[in-house]
């Protein structure tokens, strides 16, 4: 009698990382809240710390649908647009 | 490994050995029966039923047969257990967030139109409970699947504090011949003759009881009431509801005339609790303030959160509440049933 396997993994996919900025000072930066509780009040005071010490500029916090979802592709474009590099929060 | 076993109680135990199984044992397959499993949904071994993006997961038909086979399944439950996966996948119920959250759901599958009769899903006298092959390997075999293909494995992507005896399985359908309204696949667009299965998230089910009330508005009173306990999680901002109506709370309904819009419009106004409450219970921060014992918060934001269902059987004053999981966070969604080429 043959043991079957019910499994199934994760389908590998190539996920390019954003190359790190060689330096922080004047950046512009986008916010992702995903909507856990606190989210929001974590990323802004987040933003001002590296508004304070580096000097960057929050150029947009958006807001996912949802912390199952992922962010939205206009919301994505958008911060790829006008930011130089986007910080993801989670509250709770 | 080996992958060959003589002896039938060694090869059940492998299974359990390789984290296989949901802590029950699973029948064993063979090409056989994966064969005569594909078979009963019209299905190749190799077909794509579903994929969700964000898990990188991909659902193919022969490992989903497997995993039917493993529950129990004949293989005319296969086209109920292949919609059901497609629900999860959809993007509105958002899989991740209520298959990992700490809340622990259960993945609730309410089944309407004709395979729900042909196949003997209980929607009668115990339908939560045990005793109904389809009721219980339908759901199960969901749940394996979850475990087995989506990596939704306890203590791994699967994070629940509690979870819930509906995670084995949760798979009923509605009384649909002895029923006030439309039920729910029509409500949602289907035809009656057409067969759809509902995914609903939710982590947990509260009985609710009513012997004396003959008229809607007294009844309904229990139901706000328990759907807006200050422990309940829909309170933080607004879910989606499951309501199940057994036959006595039912035939009040339909003697009085109530149409699910009147007990959607009620529940909206009567579901609710004080600002002031929610502040001493500590689900809202912040001191209490002169206003808030007269600010209300309303469970519902919309009356079509709330999902209304006929089932159960016909005697006894009981009824269900089901809240749904995660502030919105995902959807309940009803997906066709394609019987694979059986009439």
């Amino acid at each position: 009698m043959k043991l079957f396997d019910p499994t199934a993994s994760p389908v590998e996919r190539a996920v390019a990382i954003a190359p790190r900025p060689q330096q922080l000072r004047g950046l512009r930066v986008g916010l992702v809240e995903n909507t856990k509780f606190n989210a929001d009040t974590i990323l802004s005071k987040l933003a001002d710390r590296l508004g304070a010490d580096y000097g960057m500029a929050v150029t947009r916090m958006v807001r996912k649908r949802s912390p199952s979802h992922g962010v939205d592709e206009e919301h994505v474009e958008a911060l790829r647009r006008i930011s130089d590099f986007v910080v993801s929060g989670i509250g709770d | 490994m080996d992958t060959e076993f003589s002896d039938h109680e060694e090869l059940i135990e492998a299974y359990f050995e390789r984290g296989w199984t949901d802590g029950l044992p699973v029948v064993p397959p063979s090409e056989k029966s994966i064969a005569a499993m594909l078979a009963g949904a019209g299905l190749h071994g190799d077909e794509v039923i579903s994929e969700i993006p964000s898990r990188n997961t991909i659902v193919k038909a022969e490992k989903l047969a497997i995993n039917a086979v493993l529950a129990g399944c004949r293989p005319e439950y296969l086209p109920v257990v292949v919609a059901a996966v497609r629900g999860l996948c959809h993007q509105d119920f958002a899989y991740h967030g209520p298959a990992s959250s700490t809340g622990g759901s259960a993945m609730v599958l309410i089944v309407n139109g004709p395979i729900a009769r042909r196949l003997g899903i209980n929607s009668g006298n115990n339908l939560f409970g045990q005793g109904t092959r389809a009721n219980a390997t339908i759901g199960r075999a969901v749940r394996l699947a979850m475990m087995n293909l989506m990596n939704t494995r306890p203590g791994f992507l699967d994070r629940a504090t509690l979870g819930h005896p509906g995670k084995y399985s949760f798979c009923f359908a509605e009384n649909e011949t002895n029923h006030p309204w439309e039920p729910l696949h029509v409500e949602r667009g289907f035809r009656p003759e057409q067969s759809a299965v509902t995914v609903y998230a939710s982590n947990s089910l509260g009985q609710v009881y009513n012997q004396l009330a003959s008229t809607p508005e007294p009844l309904l009173r229990c139901f706000a009431d328990a759907l807006c306990h200050l422990g309940v999680p829909n309170l933080r901002g607004f879910n989606q509801s499951l309501i199940v109506f057994a036959g006595e709370h039912a035939e009040v309904f339909r003697q009085s005339g109530w149409s699910k819009g009147d007990i959607r419009e009620f529940l909206m106004l009567n579901a609710r609790r004080t600002i002031a409450d929610l502040k001493r219970a500590g689900r809202r921060p912040g001191e209490i303030t002169p206003d808030d014992a007269s600010t209300w918060k309303a469970v519902f934001e919309r009356p079509e959160d709330i999902l209304i269902v006929c089932a159960g059987g016909a005697a006894g004053s009981w009824s269900a509440c089901l809240p749904g999981w995660g502030n919105k966070w995902t959807q309940s969604v009803t997906m066709p049933i394609d019987p694979g080429g059986v009439p």
